[in-house]
């Protein structure tokens, strides 16, 4: 009885820091990666991905404005990211990483304050 | 029979007098053309190169005067021989307080080479003066620059010309913390002397770029050792601003000093305050790279940024030096800040790189506004 009541507490314990962490990352204005780096770490992936001969361009076909904000939240949050094709550079990324493509596709995404331009 | 023999032996002998009379009268034409030639004005002691060499040091040994009697604007100022002083033919009256104390020192006169006549008369003027010991190096300096392993000296107005024409390369040969960072020429890029070989890396590809190395001034080596050096390794267009930094400092004043960066409120980018403040008072203490597209930086952009747009910019990061600031601005701060981490990912050492995090507007009439981020 004990050992399940450590266990249980163990559990709600990690669910708890998922949660907020999970939160922490999100702020009432989008996600709060570096939206910048995320620029920079989308576009290298694709260099890669176009290295590797996955794709025939280093340019990646989608760009945030193609998509709305809520759009964006939900392909992030489902990890949803089979439309960007390369796969294995995607798999790569750490959470970090994610996260300020994350925000770079929200910040900029079609119904954002500043959409993203063909640059 | 008989008669084809002394036909052979009639065509011998045409042909050796031929042969000899073309010879014989080939000589004293020559010599007739030296003798012609009136030699007075010539110098009765004439050195080699070997000779100027031997007596040449850094800094010049006090008992060697080496002077370069050319004009100064169109001859000195572009390269003299290392060490020279310059007193023109046509100053020799005016300067001639710049002629040693001691009669018994050895000058060595030079000009433009073996049709010039200036350090000849010059050499004559010296002995007439009562100097004993003048000597004149009558092929001058377009022998000297041109054996192996010689370069010339140059003026600091020469290496002004250049800084301002883009058209050579500044080395400063000095140690980067204690000299360096305190000022330089604009421009310049540190190699210091004693980090040559890890650092030669910052020379230019181009083994026919015009190098300028410098240090310290007259007494100092390391600009002379750091162009021996850069002549081993090919480069064909080397020159020391030999009176190096204090002459460009009195002539032209202080020089740019390290500029430290203050670093704004987001990663990577440089406060705003300051960005305005350098543009506006000392724009060159940075190097500032437009990775706009070539056509909107063709329609208003900083006087003295670069264009590089974003997409071609990767290879060129491992050329940039790193003796000086390195900002990185566009329109919005979206490419400048791809470009800052596109840096971060490829050269990690340099580390005084900034993008400039503000909505920029290059209006028609050449204003720039330039606004924080919302």
């Amino acid at each position: 009885m004990f050992k399940k009541c450590i266990i249980s507490l163990i559990v709600l314990m990690f669910t708890m820091v998922s949660f907020s962490a999970a939160f922490a990352s999100e702020g009432s204005e989008g996600p709060l990666g570096n939206d910048r780096k995320g620029k920079y770490t989308y576009r290298k992936v694709y260099k890669a991905c176009a290295a590797a001969g996955e794709v025939e361009s280093e340019s990646p076909k989608i760009s945030p404005a193609d998509k709305t904000m809520g759009q964006w939240k939900n392909i992030f949050e489902t990890k949803t990211f089979n439309d960007f094709g390369c796969q294995e550079n995607w798999a790569a990324l750490s959470d970090t990483d994610v996260l300020d493509i994350y925000s770079y596709f929200y910040n900029h995404a079609s119904d954002s304050p500043t959409p993203a331009t063909c640059k | 029979m008989k008669t084809k023999k002394i036909a052979r032996f009639i065509l011998a002998l045409i042909f050796g007098l031929v042969l000899t009379t073309g010879c014989t009268a080939t000589k004293p034409a020559k010599i007739a053309e030296t003798d012609t030639q009136d030699m007075s004005w010539m110098y009765h002691d004439i050195v080699d190169a070997e000779f100027v060499a031997e007596h040449l040091s850094i800094p010049m040994p006090e008992n060697v005067m080496l002077i370069d009697a050319r004009p100064y604007k169109g001859k000195y100022v572009k390269g003299h021989i290392p060490g020279a002083v310059n007193i023109p033919f046509s100053e020799f009256d005016k300067k001639i307080a710049l002629l040693p104390a001691d009669k018994n020192t050895l000058l060595i006169y030079y000009c433009e080479g073996l049709k010039c006549k200036l350090s000849h008369k010059s050499a004559k003027k010296a002995e007439k003066m009562g100097y004993t010991n003048v000597k004149v190096y009558a092929k001058g300096y377009p022998e000297w620059v041109s054996q192996k392993g010689h370069y010339a000296a140059v003026s600091a107005e020469q290496v002004a010309r250049q800084i301002d024409e883009n058209t050579a390369m500044i080395i400063d040969s000095r140690p980067q913390k204690t000299k360096f960072n305190k000022g330089h020429i604009p421009t310049a890029v540190n190699i210091p002397f004693s980090q040559f070989e890890t650092l030669k890396g910052k020379l230019p590809r181009d083994l026919d770029t015009p190098i300028v190395f410098y240090c310290g001034g007259l007494k100092c080596r390391l600009s002379h050792k750091s162009a021996a050096k850069a002549l081993e390794m090919g480069y064909t267009r080397v020159t020391v601003f030999a009176k190096g930094y204090p002459e460009w400092k009195k002539i032209y004043g202080a020089a740019t000093e390290t500029l430290q960066v203050k670093a704004g409120e987001v990663e990577g980018s440089i406060d705003l305050g300051l960005f305005k403040s350098i543009i506006a008072n000392r724009p060159e203490s940075i190097l500032l790279i437009d990775v706009r597209d070539a056509d909107e930086f063709a329609k208003g952009s900083f006087k003295t940024a670069v264009n590089i747009p974003v997409e071609i910019l990767e290879p060129k990061i491992k050329t940039f030096a790193d003796d000086k600031p390195i900002i990185f601005v566009c329109s919005t701060g979206a490419r400048s800040g791809e470009a800052f981490y596109m840096t971060q990912d490829v050269r990690e050492s340099l580390k005084d790189v900034f993008y400039v995090e503000a909505e920029i507007d290059f209006k028609k009439d050449g204003n720039i506004e330039i606004k924080a981020p919302k």
